[in-house]
């Protein structure tokens, strides 16, 4: 089985997000400029009592945010800054839905840093599930530290 | 080097900053004229990197002002 490059504690130490929006589980692969991250959706995921209640899929909006994430992780270890650094969204492009999501699925998030530069960057993600593709999207934030 | 090679990068362009190409003329300053920010002017560098398979230096950035600069550019790199 994959084995964990960053565990959930040492996910929390990077990514300010926690419950319910925390949307990693599991590093597997840390490199220069490729991060490979899992997440396992459950049916007591929140967002399933809305979306929808009679049948569940997760909202492409959080397996963007799931890409975005997984970037920060992979950012943030070539950043290797002591500061507290706080990223922002600035871009969603390409992005695309290839096949719904449900409980029980893991989501094998993939992403590549394409360019950083300074303050600001750009990383591609690639979302499957079983080794099918079921999202992508390019997205282009900028970092402020405190 | 293709000679509508200023034509593909203004369409690149265009597309980022969400501009009619024609706009898009050699010597308009992209971020006064034009209103793009520094995170477009990334992105337009990252797709002309990927579409002319070329690495643009990052010292390069703060000089890709205008579709004539970035044609410049493009152009000498694509030599060496």
């Amino acid at each position: 089985m994959d084995k964990p490059i960053l565990e959930i504690e040492d996910i929390k130490r990077i990514l300010p997000q926690r419950y319910p929006f925390l949307m990693i589980d599991r590093v597997i692969l840390l490199e220069k400029d490729k991060i490979v991250a899992l997440k396992n959706v459950s049916v007591n995921e929140n967002y399933f009592q809305g979306h929808f209640p009679e049948e569940k899929i997760m909202p492409g909006v959080l397996i963007i945010e799931a890409i975005a994430q997984a970037g920060i992780v992979l950012v943030d270890n070539i950043a290797k800054s002591d500061k507290r650094r706080i990223y922002f969204l600035g871009a969603v492009s390409k992005s695309r839905f290839f096949k719904p999501v449900i409980p029980g699925d893991q989501l094998r998030i993939e992403v590549k840093l394409i360019k950083f530069i300074s303050n600001i960057g750009i990383i591609y993600g690639e979302v499957l599930v079983k080794d099918k593709k079921v999202a992508q999207a390019e997205i282009s934030f900028s970092v402020k530290e405190r | 080097m293709p000679n509508n090679i200023e034509q593909e990068i203004r369409e690149i362009i265009a597309e980022i900053i969400e501009r009619k190409p024609e706009e898009i003329t050699p010597d308009a300053k992209l971020v006064e004229d034009l209103g793009a920010d520094s995170m477009m002017a990334l992105e337009i560098l990252a797709a002309i990197e990927k579409k002319y398979r070329v690495v643009v230096p990052e010292e390069n950035l703060p000089k890709l002002t205008s579709l004539r600069r970035i044609m410049e550019l493009v152009k000498s790199l694509k030599k060496k």
